[in-house]
């Protein structure tokens, strides 16, 4: 089900931390309304799906989303390009 | 070793390529019987799973199914960088 690749998304690089942004970005992955829980409810709503076509649709959606969380990897410490 | 491909160069390819192929394969989920779609995703699926073989070989493996061509560096999973060390990517 969850393949894991060693490499990013996106390619960051590492220059100065910032952990008031940090804080924020990182309630965009957990809680209610984060990255997390949608992605899940994409993968739960393929099960009972009367359409094959939205299944395999919502398996690759769910499976994107996830992938969003691999873009910033560690959550502690945050890290964004300085530029 | 001067004729070994850069790193960064190498990720850069595998990165651009796995983009592409996960952009056509939303694409192809609402448009599956697009003739171009389909040879397209054809062609950057072969050349994602070709670049992945050959990063194995020079800097580890970045998958379980390129893990056998570079199986001679041993422990070379984890004293490889991962994404979020300077190196990785």
């Amino acid at each position: 089900m969850w393949n894991y690749e060693k490499r990013l998304q996106h390619p960051v690089k590492i220059t100065q931390t910032n952990p008031q942004i940090a804080q924020i970005i990182i309630t965009q992955y957990g809680g209610p309304d984060g990255e997390l829980g949608a992605s899940m409810r994409y993968l739960s709503q393929r099960y009972t799906t009367p359409y094959k076509e939205v299944a395999g649709l919502l398996t690759d959606v769910g499976t994107s989303v996830s992938e969003m969380f691999r873009l910033s990897p560690p959550p502690f410490p945050m890290v964004f390009p300085s530029a | 070793m001067n004729n070994q491909p850069n790193r960064r160069e190498m990720l850069n390819t595998i990165n651009e390529l796995s983009f592409s192929v996960l952009d056509i394969q939303l694409f192809l989920d609402t448009h599956p019987c697009d003739e171009d779609a389909l040879a397209y995703f054809q062609e950057c699926s072969n050349a994602r799973n070709q670049a992945l073989k050959e990063y194995a070989q020079y800097y580890g493996p970045l998958t379980i199914d390129t893990a056998t061509a570079s199986c001679s560096e041993r422990w070379s999973w984890i004293n490889d960088p991962w994404p979020w060390q300077e190196g990785g990517c």
